[in-house]
């Protein structure tokens, strides 16, 4: 074991952010087969090196490839909700989608693709349809804060969503889907790796269309509308040492809300990362992102493409890696970045920019055997707010022959972004949502206990969470201004305990569930105006089994809600009156099937909404189902017909 | 070697830093200010064979404007104001009234096809009527619960032109698209449309009319 963590380190340089594994093919199946369950996966948004999950004090929760499979989701917030307790993805107004994730919103939880943060929000979260799950290689979650090394927005937990790695000389995927409301999905992937230069090009399409709910509630019509992705990884090893990954990406959304209006969604992405090993014991990373994400109105009558928002952001990165003795890692690291914005939430659809800086420094230690601990601590400076805020983290874990015990101090952040202070925007003639140049930056301190035990196919964990948020930046109505003006509130502490179990048997059976049990505290006497569901449990049981040329997959696949009693002000801008309003308990469950022939050719067929559940009134966070459907998909990796 | 390494990530970063500092493409938007009106009232007058086109700002809600399809005017009073002298149809954001006229709709969605409907027989015309809870004058008040509205005369039938679903928020607009032909209380006829209800920029309240007057049927 000890030789397997050496190794990794030594071939750290080359894994960083596991883009660039230097490990082959074979010799990761080796490591992977020697651990018999996935705790063997390398993971490293923890701490931005390579670790065995096992390994790593911070506990990182891992959605494989497989595990998506196993899914049938077609983008992020399906996946999550199917995969984890304690995340909900329901609507805001005019049907944005947004996050709960254990109590923190979207603003709270930091998307990171490949390790780059992205541009752009609405409502408060960020664009979750650019997240789909072609090509996508491993979804890392950390939950509780992660500013020490990921800065703003690192409150609640950090989700990296990671490109697979190529490993096959070539590979050419085209997959399709088709499911109720004429939903289509097509995708496709054309990667090679020759020599020293490896590429990989990735395409979907997906489209829905309009419908009517069931019944009546806070929104009637689910809209419909289309997507576009394409993505491009081209990486070069352009020595042994020297590795160079250059990317760029398109992606567009439409949505088809209004009969006269289209709202388009677009982004350019692009970045060039540098890779440089000097020596066992050193590497280096420096990287330049580019990220733009714009907004616009294609009003029908005029065949006019209006944008009315634009947020740009150019980064640029190094970071250090130092081993002493074999095995400490010392990791330097900081960044720069221009954040643009220009909304039409701004006066007379301006535009504001904002440079960020920052610095950070972690410490990895292995002085005693079976005992890691990582302590880092990070400082960034935002130029528009003219704050700093410096983050901490102080990571431990023990390990016994099957058990591994983690403590975890981590602290969060959240910088007060150009919207929330700058914008002056009329809310449909209604009230209007003033800026606050003077806020506070959001902070929270999480306090992390956990116990694993694993033996053989059998892994179950529990742990304990407690987050003390501070100056939570929201929206609250202001006399003065007769309006509506972001403000930092009170303390609020949420706490909760995160069970799961998995199993699996040398015959193909397999089951993971997860439970989690979320609370806010809030000040007696106050009202409970949070609607973060108490409990909520997901559950999958599946079974693969596999003959000479056909393998048959089942997966179900079913997640629980608890009802929720909320106090909601009946006024938004008075805050003596509120009133009791109970969201209902929902449960939601999905059976895929997958019947693969000769490794080359897939046929899914899913069943989603089982049980089929109709809600009685379609509340903002009620699931948008109009009961059971079904869907039929099929992939088809061309190379698997050559392969021998 | 460290030095290649350089010399080939900066080559990299200085091509992608040409991508401009404020975003990229832009271009591939249309520009708003290029179809900015700037002038209200008749933009283009009606000739008998082609529509001519209002255009008016009904942003506020404490306002009416009047059209006068005799003399090419419009004219914006308060709410409260008497209206002037002489007007046939006025405009309160998406609400339209008439000057004891009355309104039918056709199944026209443009003027060159309106010779196809077959016009229908005299009661179909809809005449104003009184009220109380349609005009709007002041949103903010939802904040406290209720809507202000000003008393007026109001004319379902040429207010189906756009049909606001204000259960869900923002509200859904489906425009009508269709001709509507109103008798002027001296017996002439006048056709209108809503060609659109924004500006250049997507912002609503921004209402260009196609008329003509006088129309022949």
């Amino acid at each position: 074991m000890r030789r397997t963590f050496l190794s990794l380190v030594l071939l750290s340089p080359s894994l960083i952010f596991a883009q660039s594994s230097s490990l082959t093919k074979a010799q990761i199946d080796s490591i992977e087969k020697s651990w018999e369950v996935e705790l063997n996966t390398v993971v490293v948004t923890g701490t931005r090196t390579p670790k065995l999950l096992k390994d790593s004090p911070i506990l990182t929760r891992i959605i494989s490839e497989t595990d998506i499979r196993k899914t049938d989701a077609t983008n992020i917030s399906d996946l999550l909700q199917l995969e984890l307790p304690g995340i909900e993805f329901s609507y805001s107004m005019n049907q944005q989608v947004s996050l709960n994730m254990q109590g923190f919103g979207g603003n709270s939880v930091l998307f990171l693709v490949d390790g780059e943060r992205l541009a752009g929000e609405t409502l408060d979260n960020v664009d979750y349809n650019r997240l789909n799950l072609n090509n996508v290689g491993r979804i890392e979650i950390v939950k509780g804060g992660a500013s020490s090394l990921y800065g703003s927005n690192a409150v609640g937990g950090v989700v990296n969503i990671i490109s697979r790695e190529e490993t096959n000389p070539w590979r050419v995927n085209v997959n399709a889907r088709y499911g109720a409301h004429n939903e289509q999905r097509y995708g496709g992937v054309v990667s090679f790796k020759t020599g020293r230069i490896s590429s990989a090009t990735t395409m979907q399409y997906t489209s829905v269309d309009s419908y009517d709910m069931k019944n009546e509630g806070d929104y009637n019509r689910f809209y419909g509308g289309h997507n576009w992705n394409v993505k491009e990884r081209l990486t070069v090893n352009v020595t042994d040492k020297m590795k160079l990954i250059g990317r760029a990406g398109y992606y567009f959304r439409q949505r088809n809300a209004q009969a006269a209006s289209r709202d388009r969604y677009r982004d350019f992405s692009g970045g060039l990362r540098g890779l440089y090993t000097f020596s066992d014991e050193d590497n280096l990373e420096v990287s330049y992102n580019f990220d733009q994400y714009d907004k616009s109105d294609y009003i029908t009558i005029t065949s006019k493409d209006v944008r009315k928002y634009s947020n740009v952001q150019h980064g640029a990165r190094a970071l250090y890696n130092h081993t002493f003795a074999k095995r400490h890692i010392l990791t330097l690291g900081g960044d720069v970045m221009r954040d643009y914005l220009q909304t039409y939430q701004f006066t007379d659809n301006g535009n504001k920019r904002q440079i960020t800086a920052d610095g950070f420094a972690q410490f990895d230690m292995n002085f005693v055997r079976n005992f890691n601990i990582i302590a880092g601590m990070r400082y960034d400076y935002f130029s528009e707010a003219k704050m700093s805020h410096a983050s901490s983290r102080l990571s431990m874990m023990y390990k016994l022959p099957r058990v591994a015990l983690r403590g975890s101090y981590s602290g969060g952040f959240r910088a007060p972004t150009l919207k929330e202070m700058y914008m002056d925007f009329d809310m449909a003639g209604i009230f209007m949502i003033y800026g606050n140049p003077d806020l506070k930056p959001e902070t929270s301190h999480n306090f992390q206990l956990s116990a694993e035990y694993t033996r053989r196919l059998f892994n179950f964990n529990i742990g304990t969470f407690c987050n003390r948020v501070s100056d939570r930046i929201t929206t609250g109505w202001s006399q003065a201004l007769k309006g509506q003006v972001y403000t930092n509130i009170d303390d609020v502490t949420i706490s909760g305990v995160d069970a799961n179990m998995s199993w699996r048997t040398d015959c193909g059976f397999g089951t993971r569930l997860s439970y989690m049990f979320t609370y806010e505290k809030v000040k007696k006497g106050q009202p409970y105006t949070s609607s973060t569901r108490p409990h909520t449990a997901t559950l999958r049981l599946d079974y693969t089994k596999r003959w000479k040329n056909y393998e048959l997959m089942a997966a179900l696949n079913g997640r629980f809600l608890s009802k929720v009693k909320v106090d909601e002000y009946t006024s938004v801008s008075s805050y003596e009156e509120t009133q009791r309003v109970t969201y209902p308990s929902y449960m939601i469950w999905k059976l895929n099937m997958r019947h693969s022939f000769r490794e080359g050719f897939d046929l899914t067929m899913a069943v989603d909404n089982l049980l089929n559940y109709v809600p009685e009134y379609y509340y903002n966070n009620s699931p948008t189902t109009n009961g059971t459907t079904f869907s039929i998909g099929m992939s088809v990796d061309i190379d698997g017909f050559f392969r021998k | 070697m460290a030095t290649n390494f350089s010399t080939y990530l900066t080559a990299g970063v200085a091509a992608m830093l040409l991508s401009a500092c404020n975003g990229i493409l832009g271009n591939i938007y249309d520009e708003p200010a290029a179809d900015a009106v700037s002038e209200y009232g008749f933009v283009t007058e009606a000739t008998t064979t082609s529509p001519g086109s209002i255009y008016i700002d009904a942003t506020n809600y404490t306002v009416w404007t009047y059209i006068d399809f005799k003399s090419m005017t419009t004219t914006a009073l308060d709410v409260n104001a008497p209206a002037p002298g002489s007007w046939d149809i006025a405009i309160h954001r998406y609400d339209a009234k008439t000057n004891g006229g009355e309104v039918m709709e056709t199944g026209a969605t443009s003027f060159y096809s309106l010779a196809n409907v077959v016009t229908p027989a005299g009661s179909d015309y809809i005449s104003d009527i009184w009220t109380e809870t349609t005009i709007v004058t002041d949103m903010s008040t939802m904040m406290n619960g209720y809507l202000s509205y000003a008393g007026s005369f109001y004319n379902p039938e040429l207010s189906k032109w756009l049909n606001v679903d204000k259960s869900s928020m923002p509200p859904i607009y489906t425009p009508s698209n269709k001709v509507y032909v109103i008798r002027l209380s001296d017996g002439t006829l006048a056709g209108v449309r809503l060609a659109n209800y924004m500006d250049a920029l997507g912002v609503k309240g921004y209402m260009t009319i196609e008329y003509m007057y006088p129309l022949k049927l």
